[in-house]
C-alpha cells in the first residue's frame, strides 16, 4: 500500500498530529514507516514470528488509543518503542512463563556449550541469536534496544521505565552471559 | 573475565554513557589493568556479533498483515464514531419531539373577539327575550355600527 502522497517528507511527528486531527491516513502511513522494523524487534524479543505480529499489532491499536497522550518529549520512534516492549511484556505475562522456559530449553539444546560451532558465519549467526534467546527477558530486552536499535541510555529509560542505573546493570549482566555463552568466538 | 572492581562500569564505558570524569579514571585503570583491559576487547568483540546478527528479516506478509489489521481497526473505530452521531441525533430527535408534542397538547389563550362583536353577540343573546321594537332598535343600531366600520 503505498504511503499518501501528501505525507511524504513529513516528519514522523506531524503524523501523529494529524492522525490526532482525525487524518486516518497520516496514521496508516506512520505504520507503514515503523510496522517492519517493530516487527522485527518483537521477533528479536519473542523469538517467535506469530506473536511478533500479534504484539506490533497490539502495538499500533495502544498507539491509536494513545495519540492523545503523546507529548513530543520523546521522539515517535522512541514512544512506539516503549509502547512496543510494553506490549511484549504483557504477551510474556500471558503466554506464561513456561513457553519461555521452552523457548530457552529448545535454544540451549541447538547450542554447544561453549565451544565453537562448525566454521562459518552462518553457524556463529546461529549461536548468537540463540545466546540472546538464553537470556531473561529483561536482559534481552536491554541488548536488542542497544545493540540493534542503537538506544541511548536515557532512551532506554524512557522505553523501560526503569532507571538509569538498572539499565546499565541489566546491560552488563547480560554481556556477561552473552560472553559466557559466546566465549569461543570471543578474544 | 575481569573480577576487577572497575570491570562493572566498562560496559556503560564501552557504550560511551560515562562522565567526562568516570572516562578519564575507567582509560587511565585500562592501562594499567590486564583483565579488565582484555574485557574490554571482548565486549567490542561482542557487540560487534551482536550488532551484525542484526534483527531478524521479517516477510513482507507479515508486513502486510499488520497494515490490514490497522486498517481494520481504523474501519471500526470510524463504525463507533458513527453510531455515536446516531446516538446523539436521535437523542436531541426525541427530546426536540416531546417538546414539540407537549406545545401542541397545551391550551390555546382564547381569542380576543373586537369588542363590536362582543357587543353583538351580547345583544344577540337577550334578542330572544327582547320586544320586537327593542329589536328593531338593536337591529338599526347594529346596522349604523357595522356602517360605521366600513
Amino acid at each position: 500500500m503505498p504511503a499518501d502522497s501528501a505525507h511524504l517528507g513529513l516528519a514522523d511527528a506531524e503524523l501523529v498530529r494529524r492522525a490526532r486531527q482525525g487524518d486516518a491516513s497520516a496514521f496508516k502511513d506512520l505504520v507503514g514507516r515503523h510496522a517492519a522494523r517493530l516487527l522485527a524487534m518483537a521477533a528479536a524479543l519473542l523469538g517467535d514470528a506469530a506473536d511478533a505480529e500479534d504484539v506490533v499489532q497490539e502495538t499500533f491499536a495502544g498507539a491509536f488509543r494513545g495519540l492523545r497522550g503523546f507529548e513530543g518529549r520523546s521522539s515517535v520512534k522512541t514512544w512506539l518503542t516503549s509502547i512496543l516492549m510494553r506490549q511484549t511484556a504483557m504477551h510474556r505475562r500471558g503466554s506464561g512463563r513456561r513457553a519461555a522456559r521452552l523457548l530457552r530449553a529448545e535454544a540451549a539444546s541447538e547450542t554447544t556449550t561453549g565451544a565453537a560451532s562448525a566454521t562459518g558465519a552462518a553457524d556463529a549467526r546461529m549461536d548468537v541469536a540463540a545466546a540472546i534467546q538464553l537470556l531473561s527477558p529483561e536482559h534481552r530486552d536491554v541488548v536488542a534496544l542497544r545493540e540493534f536499535e542503537g538506544l541511548s541510555y536515557d532512551e532506554m529509560t524512557q522505553v523501560l521505565g526503569i532507571p538509569r542505573g538498572t539499565v546499565e546493570s541489566r546491560l552488563f549482566r547480560a554481556r556477561r552471559q552473552l560472553q559466557e555463552h559466546l566465549k569461543a568466538y570471543l578474544p | 573475565m575481569s573480577e576487577c572492581e572497575y570491570a562493572r562500569r566498562l560496559s556503560a564505558y564501552h557504550d560511551g554513557e560515562v562522565s567526562d570524569a568516570d572516562r578519564a579514571s575507567l582509560e587511565a585503570h585500562v592501562r594499567q589493568c590486564p583483565a579488565c583491559a582484555a574485557e574490554l576487547r571482548r565486549l567490542a568483540a561482542l557487540s560487534h556479533m551482536v550488532s551484525r546478527l542484526g534483527l531478524p528479516k521479517m516477510p513482507a506478509q507479515s508486513v502486510e498483515r499488520v497494515r490490514r489489521a490497522t486498517d481494520a481497526m481504523l474501519m471500526a473505530d470510524l463504525g463507533r464514531m458513527a453510531k455515536r452521531f446516531l446516538a446523539a441525533a436521535a437523542a436531541v430527535l426525541l427530546v426536540c419531539s416531546v417538546w414539540l408534542w407537549r406545545s401542541e397538547a397545551a391550551p390555546r389563550p382564547a381569542e380576543r373577539m373586537p369588542l363590536w362583536e362582543t357587543a353583538v353577540a351580547t345583544q344577540q343573546a337577550t334578542l330572544a327575550t327582547g320586544s320586537e321594537e327593542q329589536l328593531a332598535q338593536w337591529i338599526a343600531l347594529d346596522l349604523e355600527r357595522k356602517n360605521g366600520h366600513d
